[in-house]
């Protein structure tokens, strides 16, 4: 920041500069369009989810205020309380199954007898370039039942039945696991393996010399100095993983029978499907507060268990 | 211009690297040999360190074999995907590019007669037909909506970009070199919502719906690149900033005693010195538009559907043979990734706050 301040110091000091408020005319525009797009929605969702707003009565401006209604229908459904309850399974299965599929591909192309490693990231990256709904339509065609689904051709050549992965339950929300992992693990890759490459090459001789075996250093030598790092970007994919719409909305569209609806697919579906947006409003802004609050907890832990290690 | 040639530099030096890697591989593996008969290499280390670098390749190789598989399934001919026995196809059955041509269709410019009236005579113009690719000849008949699609998104994209373009550089501009009101607050809340706004986009279409529909926008493909360009405003201006702060004032300042105005300075030196940040913004920007789903889908409708929309309405239409999906799906993002894996070093280079180099 200080060559900036002194770059802004120095440019404003000089005589060609005079008048004050004239960049912010340039700041304005992108300004104003950007709040015109992100905090009148925001705003007006908010009135919305006090009204009982929908298609045939809103766009004749004809909605009621309704108070708190929306929300107490909301909070006393018992289907937003299975997706409240699936979204939170979905962040606790995902992430983790995310920071070990990241550590282990991290640990792998950071192995000192693997030779080509450079290679072997910029492929591992790959994933990283392309468009989400590309990767979530080619998953749904790997879980598919017909007979190209890769996901059956590997039971079946693994000897096992074929599975219905997208109208069985549970079968479903291991199809989004694998499939949310798949899309993560670039992000996960390059935090971890820019954390194992920072990892004292000291410590791990010293400890070699003491007799520690390969699990002994991972886990007093490795583990310690990459936790900050991974712990950090479990949090940023966790937010991820709270979020996730495209992946059940395009491969199931949150079913079998609504019971794999995420938060955010909920409230979609709640308001497209069913023609509620008052409600669909709640639900969001009740997804949003809840994030946000999740959010600011593990700010403030990070910051905590920072002075910790300090002291 | 000077942006490509660099890139063209850069993966020129790539291939000579990428075509080099053989032969320095080779060399190691002499060395190694050398080392092994005169005792200097235990043979024991070398098959361990070969044993592992071959675990290593078959993890890579599996993370990655879901694209392998679409592009198998792209090449295959139609009925033998559908109806394929069980078991992993590594190679297609009956490679073709059918589905390719399905996907692309014929590339047919028709003639156009042009009729000028010269002083009482007639003269007509007949421009000839132009047939690049005709696909009846290859035996496809009927074909997919891919061009329509890609019309649709380039008239999605670039006025996303161009937009885009003229919010975020002056932005940037006053961001990173003066001093105002509130300009640590724009900065702050741009940084901010560059963190936490990511996921919002689908939380707040409902009332992005009902209002665009109350505006009479709804279906509206400028509208829709607006809201776009709204979006991208925050992050980009962020890191078109950052870069430009890695200009050296000290060009800015020689400019100014050698009596040039702002304008020409901001012309001549900044725009000039920051363009792999503009290179950088300019692709993300695009790509913002091109592979947009959710608000774009739920806007458009099907006439106006963008390349992803198109894409997600082929998803369980069981009258498209997966072969044909998966040549669609490759037609659609190939030049996407493309694009990141060259650019990727220049994305870098614009990502990495303030270098100077290239």
């Amino acid at each position: 920041m200080s060559v900036v301040d002194s770059a802004v110091e120095r440019v404003a000091d000089s005589p060609v500069v005079s008048k004050d408020d004239l960049p912010l005319l340039l700041v304005l525009p992108g300004l104003f369009v950007f709040l015109a797009f992100m905090l009148f929605p925001v705003l007006y969702l908010v009135y919305l989810s006090f009204t009982n707003a929908e298609p045939a009565t809103l766009f004749q401006g004809k909605e009621q205020w309704v108070g708190l209604a929306n929300y107490v229908t909301v909070l006393s459904d018992g289907q937003f309380w299975n997706s409240m309850g699936v979204t939170w399974l979905f962040v606790a299965t995902s992430v983790a199954l995310k920071v070990l599929v990241g550590l282990g591909i991290g640990l792998v192309v950071t192995g000192e007898r693997v030779r080509g490693k450079r290679f072997m990231r910029a492929l591992i990256i790959i994933p990283l370039g392309l468009p989400g709904i590309f990767t979530i339509t080619i998953w749904r065609g790997i879980f598919s039942s017909a007979e190209f689904g890769l996901a059956n051709q590997f039971l079946r050549m693994a000897g096992l039945d074929s599975v219905a992965w997208l109208s069985e339950r549970w079968m479903a929300f291991l199809a989004y696991n694998v499939t949310e992992a798949w899309l993560a693990y670039p992000f996960m890759v390059i935090i971890t393996v820019s954390a194992l490459q920072d990892v004292s090459e000291e410590l791990h001789e010293a400890a070699m010399i003491d007799g520690a075996g390969f699990f002994a250093r991972f886990l007093h030598v490795t583990l310690p100095s990459i936790k900050r790092p991974v712990l950090f970007a479990s949090i940023l994919t966790a937010a991820a993983s709270f979020q996730q719409f495209l992946i059940p909305y395009v491969f199931n569209q949150g079913g079998p029978s609504r019971t794999n609806e995420l938060l955010i697919v909920y409230g979609y579906r709640e308001a497209f499907r069913f023609q509620k947006y008052g409600e669909g409003a709640a639900i969001m802004l009740v997804a949003v507060a809840v994030i946000g609050v999740f959010m600011m907890l593990n700010v403030k832990k990070g910051q905590l268990a920072d002075g910790v290690d300090d002291a | 211009m000077s942006v490509i040639s660099d890139i063209v530099a850069e993966l020129a030096d790539d291939a000579r690297a990428a075509a080099m890697a053989p032969v320095e591989s080779v060399k190691d593996a002499k060395y190694t040999l050398e080392g092994i008969r005169e005792g200097r290499v235990s043979p024991a280390t070398v098959l361990k360190t070969a044993g592992i670098t071959l675990g290593a390749a078959v993890v890579v190789a599996l993370l990655l074999f879901p694209l392998y598989w679409v592009a198998v399934g792209a090449f295959s001919g139609t009925g033998a995907s559908l109806y394929s026995s069980s078991g992993i196809r590594l190679w297609p059955a009956d490679p073709t590019i059918e589905p390719f041509l399905w996907v692309i269709g014929d590339l047919i410019v028709p003639s156009y007669r042009i009729s000028l009236g010269l002083g009482g005579y007639e003269v007509f113009l007949q421009t000839p037909e132009l047939t690049f690719l005709d696909v009846s000849q290859y035996g496809v008949t009927e074909t997919s909506e891919f061009k329509r699609f890609f019309a649709n998104s380039l008239t999605v994209a670039i006025p996303t970009v161009l937009l885009a373009m003229c919010l975020i550089v002056p932005s940037a501009y006053a961001l990173s070199r003066r001093q105002f009101i509130g300009r640590s607050k724009v900065l702050y809340g741009y940084v901010l919502f560059t963190q936490i706004g990511g996921g919002l986009g689908v939380a707040l279409l409902i009332a992005l719906y009902a209002l665009f529909v109350q505006f009479g926008f709804n279906d509206s493909k400028l509208a829709l690149s607006a809201y776009y360009a709204a979006t991208a405003v925050p992050f980009n201006t962020w890191l078109l900033k950052t870069y430009m702060d890695g200009i050296p004032v000290s060009y800015e300042e020689a400019a100014m005693m050698d009596g040039a105005p702002s304008w020409k300075i901001v012309t001549e030196i900044i725009l000039p010195l920051s363009k792999a940040g503009l290179a950088t913004v300019f692709i993300f920007t695009f790509l913002t538009g091109w592979t947009e789903f959710v608000v774009a889908q739920t806007l458009l409708s099907t006439d106006n559907y963008t390349l992803p929309v198109g894409l997600y309405s082929l998803v369980g239409r069981y009258s498209i043979p997966w072969a044909r999906f998966s040549a669609f799906a490759l037609t659609f993002a190939a030049p996407i990734m493309l694009i990141y894996l060259f650019a990727q070093r220049y994305i870098e280079g614009g990502l990495s706050f303030g270098g100077m180099e290239g």
